[in-house]
């Protein structure tokens, strides 16, 4: 479509809104709505085996050494890149030579050796990425870690695996990462939490006891947006990761709505919606380093809200009111305002619901959530802007699933699922469809997958 | 009697030492005696106190009542005002049950021009968390756009979105998503003069 182009600068033709069905492998057929072909659409991907030669220590790094294998592991799994092979025991494949014949005879393609070395006041972890079919190391790194009781300990840990997988795949890993979302207690407060990629490390963030929503990520992964109704009004606040050095942005009084915060790419601008405002209603952008600059994008007596930028921040994704009740779409428009279109297949009077969009750091996709079907269960949904048809791709078939936002690799997707058991923080493959549950059993909420973490 | 009688004694004596003293003392006022006038006066003016007495109990009664009742009209209209309205799902749109509130929340607006209202919209938690958010504004700028449609001055209420996050009930059932979906009505100004108007 014409934004597509404008975005992804490919011609595509203005055709209809209508969403083709691409007949790919393992497509399960759904109830449709007129116009969407939606189905279950993944590639049979080929994953390579990779098996971890057990790390060894040296210099003190021997107790260390099973921690950090045991985190590399996990994270390997998780990327979703490999058929992790389940560890060997030391005596079978030895430990120092590695005998590629022996590897290869046990299916391995990859193979990860890690050594700790005590190293002053941490250890060196010292990896090697083996070629097994070429029998041979094709990347090598040494990487500092703190001690084991460090808080930054795991997190440096899990830099060292979306290495790996940069070696092995040349495309960015998500390990080191954190997801902020809401939790609801008992009293039907919700509070801001923070959980690593592996789910470890639950931390508690804000502790207004009371209503806050859209947690929203900072670039440098070090604050956070966020709607708090603490004065009894909702407003925007940015804190730091643990909650602390709050304050208000825009810092406003009045009447007026503040909601859904977002940062632009450039780390300084927030986009945010403010509705029933005595002025305007819609999307503003402010400038929260020099704290000023309050401005109008869009919007209207329609309401604008959930903004998301483009990776470049040219781009922004919304969610709009502007059909109507019960026809919430998903549109885009450029990152500084002006017309838009929609991105969501909407037509006249055939319904169809669709929010909570997120852009992949990647760009080329948009991740919203819509109810589907009459039966009213919401799926995750993902939009291809390269797509001249607008492939709809439906990634959940089970339950009630809500507020995809995508990990740093631009290849997953975390969401809330709601499941007969209860609701939980689930993570989605886009390419394979393989789910795994993050943090199960709780009343969780609009989850926001933070950018890579660089060192501190 | 014999009291009586020694009194007089002494009276006596008392005159006749005072005799000796000086000038004589005035006589006496005659002791009061049975005087039918007086007496009808004495009983009018019990009556007329005891008229005015209940006649002030009365009036106090009265008042009192007047009191309840009027601080009863103010609970009503209070009550009237606070009821809350509810919505279809999915919906911002008045209904008719939640037009013949708001009718009856204006007639007691107009006659208490100080009274000033926080309008709180709610949603159900079914569909997205944000959505939900604008679907509870646009629900309370419904009502506000209903009510300043007759004529009240529209900074006489304010409103403010809880989305899907303070239920009234809990449950996943159409009755339990039917309460949560919901217009709120909190009195920030001017509770002390609320008029039920008429």
């Amino acid at each position: 479509m014409r934004v597509g182009r404008c975005v992804r600068g490919i011609a595509c033709a203005g055709v209809g809104l209508a969403v083709g069905l691409l007949p790919l492998g393992g497509v399960s057929a759904q109830e449709a709505l007129p116009g969407v072909s939606l189905g279950l659409q993944y590639a049979d991907a080929y994953l390579p085996a990779l098996a971890l030669k057990p790390f060894t220590g040296s210099f003190g790094g021997a107790g260390v050494a099973p921690q950090v294998e045991a985190i590399v592991g996990r994270d390997l799994r998780n990327s979703d890149r490999f058929e992790v092979m389940d560890s060997l025991p030391v005596g079978l494949v030895g430990d120092d030579v590695v005998d590629y014949s022996l590897w290869d005879r046990l299916g391995a393609v990859w193979l990860v050796s890690g050594q700790v070395e005590g190293a002053g006041e941490g250890f060196v972890l010292i990896l090697e990425l083996h070629d097994v079919v070429y029998g041979e190391v094709r990347e090598r790194g040494r990487f500092r870690l703190p001690q084991p009781s460090d808080e930054d300990f795991r997190m440096s840990v899990h830099r060292t695996s979306d290495e790996i997988v940069r070696w092995a795949t040349g495309d960015p890993g998500m390990a080191a990462s954190r997801i902020a979302f809401t939790m609801t207690d008992n009293e039907g407060n919700k509070d801001v939490y923070v959980i690593d990629s592996d789910g470890e490390n639950l931390d508690r963030v804000t502790r207004y006891n009371n209503l806050v929503e859209s947690p929203a990520w900072s670039m440098d992964g070090e604050r956070l947006a966020l709607t708090s109704w603490k004065t009894g009004v909702p407003r925007i606040y940015e804190v730091d990761r643990f909650g602390g050095n709050e304050k208000m942005v825009p810092p406003v009084r009045g009447a007026g709505d503040y909601i859904t915060p977002t940062y632009h790419p450039d780390g300084k601008t927030l986009a945010f919606s403010v509705l029933g405002s005595d002025s305007r209603s819609g999307i503003f952008t402010y400038d929260v380093e020099q704290g000023c600059c309050l401005s109008y994008l869009s919007g209207g007596p329609w309401y604008d809200i959930s903004p998301t930028y483009s990776p470049d921040g040219r781009w922004m994704a919304f969610n709009t009111l502007r059909f109507g009740d019960q026809v919430p779409q998903v549109m885009l428009m450029p990152g500084e305002g002006g017309s838009a279109e929609t991105l969501s297949p909407y037509e006249y009077g055939n319904g169809g619901y669709y929010t909570s969009p997120d852009w992949s750091p990647n760009g080329d996709l948009v991740a919203f959530h819509g109810r589907i079907d009459f039966r009213g269960r919401y799926h995750i949904l993902v939009a291809n802007l390269e797509d001249n048809g607008r492939v709809l791709r439906q990634l959940t078939s089970e339950g009630n699933n809500e507020d995809p936002s995508w990990a740093p690799d631009g290849r997953h997707l975390v969401f809330v699922g709601e499941r007969s058991w209860g609701f939980g923080l689930m993570i989605v493959d886009v390419t394979n469809g393989r789910v795994r549950s993050l943090l199960g059993g709780r009343r969780v909420g609009v989850p926001d997958w933070s950018p890579a973490l660089a060192p501190r | 009697m014999i009291v009586r009688r020694f009194v007089v004694a002494v009276f006596a004596a008392t005159l006749l030492v005072g005799a000796c003293g000086g000038d004589p003392p005035p006589p006496p006022p005659p002791p009061a005696g049975p005087d039918m006038d007086s007496l009808r006066a004495y009983n009018d003016s019990v009556a007329r106190a005891e008229a005015a007495r209940r006649a002030d109990a009365e009036r106090l009664a009265a008042e009192r009542a007047a009191e309840a009742e009027r601080q009863r009209l103010m609970r009503e209209a209070r009550t009237t005002l606070e009821e809350m309205v509810f919505f279809d799902y999915d919906m911002s749109e008045i209904r008719e049950d939640a037009a013949a509130r708001l009718r009856a929340k204006v007639a007691i607006l107009r006659a208490s021009p100080t009274v000033q209202i926080r309008v709180e919209g709610h949603a159900d938690d079914r569909g997205s968390t944000e959505y939900n958010l604008a679907l509870g504004n646009r629900r309370a700028e419904a009502i506000r756009q209903f009510i300043t449609g007759f004529g009240l001055a529209e900074n006489r209420f304010e409103i403010v979105s809880f989305g899907e996050g303070r239920p009234l009930q809990q449950g996943s059932t159409e009755a339990d998503w039917a309460r949560n979906r919901r217009g709120q009505f909190v009195i920030t100004a001017g509770a002390n003069a609320i008029n039920p108007g008429n």
